[in-house]
């Protein structure tokens, strides 16, 4: 019998979903008996039209990594869901956005201006900027065109199954090559993760909580043993899904919620600040605008995946 | 009282988004208010029409 074939790809990403599958260490090697990698950018030197000359449905799974925010990812997820059987938003940006998505705090234009004209390290006396197309004395070049809101990948194709994290762990990588390999994945629509929150699994111990104020992280040294949200480190663990191994908790930072949010909970922003209100101490006027002042930038702490998969998705533009 | 510090938390986060304040609005009424809780229904109703319709152009691509 023929190998089962495996493509992976990257949009809108930084390249660690990669990373992540490559961290699998010698598993990859069994993944790589298992399966035959029929397109891989990062790793594999197959081109776009070694995929268009595929027949529809071809590839048996394809993993696909990073947002869409541009025509040429647009273009590849479309391509890619044709030839695939089984489609995977892997990883926190094709699952929700990811922190591409808080692109979706500004516009295209403004993006345009900040990089190519305002950025403090640029020289940029011609005030150039990338055109989709432009000519040049060998003919017209063409780029492909910036999105003013970054989509998730459902948003784009139907997706069947969701790997979220940032990157996804290694376990849950292992887990969906071995529930594709003997035949047992979900239904589709699944997530593959916990069904519980982060604060769920977390083996910190846990008390009252009771906040009289709000540290960022640099502000306070933290006890390792404790609740993080407890000491008054804003932490996405109650509204976050696990399943993460509780990777930056080990690491005596707060969950920053690239798990997106748990079964039931619509918004995962909205919750948050449900949650995170709840806890403060003090009701007159002084209490509150000091905690308005300690959560300094809730829009980016609470969506700082969910964006483009939250209900607004992205901040109001108008249009002229 | 948890309500009181959720609200103006909310309105910050709205804010970020470009949602006009205007469109929350937290206040107390209690059940023999009957007058007040009508005025500030109808003041909250005349309030988002002058605003015109939500659009979140949320979704699309390219808006």
């Amino acid at each position: 019998m023929a190998k089962p074939k495996l493509a992976l790809y990257w949009a809108a990403a930084c390249g660690g979903c990669d990373v992540a599958v490559l961290d699998t260490n010698e598993k990859i090697l069994d993944i790589a008996n298992l399966v035959d990698i029929v397109f891989w950018p990062i790793a594999v030197d197959f081109k776009y039209h070694h995929v268009r000359a595929m027949a529809n449905k071809s590839i048996d799974l394809c993993l696909f990594n990073g947002a869409i925010r541009s025509t040429e990812q647009e273009e590849i997820a479309k391509l890619l869901r044709e030839k695939s059987k089984v489609m995977v938003a892997f990883g926190a940006c094709a699952c929700f956005g990811g922190i591409p998505a808080l692109a979706n705090f500004t516009s295209r234009a403004d993006i345009l201006q900040r990089v190519y004209q305002e950025a403090p390290s640029n020289s940029n006396e011609q005030k150039t900027v990338p055109l989709t197309k432009a000519k040049v004395v060998e003919g017209e070049l063409e780029l492909p065109e910036l999105f003013d809101t970054v989509l998730t990948l459902e948003q784009v194709v139907p997706v069947e199954y969701f790997v979220p994290g940032c990157p996804p762990p290694v376990d849950l990588i292992l887990k969906l090559v071995d529930l594709y390999a003997t035949g047992k994945l979900p239904p589709a629509g699944a997530i593959i993760a916990s069904e519980k929150t982060l604060c769920d699994e977390c083996d910190r111990t846990k008390e009252e909580k009771k906040i009289t104020r709000f540290y960022r992280p640099h502000e306070i040294i933290t006890d390792p043993k404790k609740c993080l949200l407890e000491q008054g480190i804003i932490c996405c663990g109650p509204a976050t899904r696990g399943g993460c191994g509780m990777r930056c908790i080990k690491a005596n930072m707060p969950c920053r919620g690239c798990f997106g949010p748990p079964a039931g909970v619509a918004d995962q922003g909205a919750k948050l600040i449900s949650a995170i209100a709840s806890i403060y101490q003090g009701d007159g006027t002084e209490a509150i605008n000091k905690m308005l002042e300690e959560v300094v930038d809730p829009a980016g702490t609470f969506y700082r995946f969910g964006m483009a998969d939250s209900m607004l998705k992205r901040k109001r533009i108008t249009k002229t | 009282m948890k309500t009181a510090r959720k609200i103006p938390l909310l309105k910050k986060m709205l804010s970020q988004f470009g949602i006009e304040d205007e469109r929350v609005r937290l206040d107390w009424v209690s059940a023999s208010e009957g007058d007040r809780f009508a005025t500030i229904v109808n003041e909250m109703t005349e309030q988002v029409r002058k605003l015109g319709p939500f659009s979140g152009n949320g979704g699309g691509k390219n808006g």
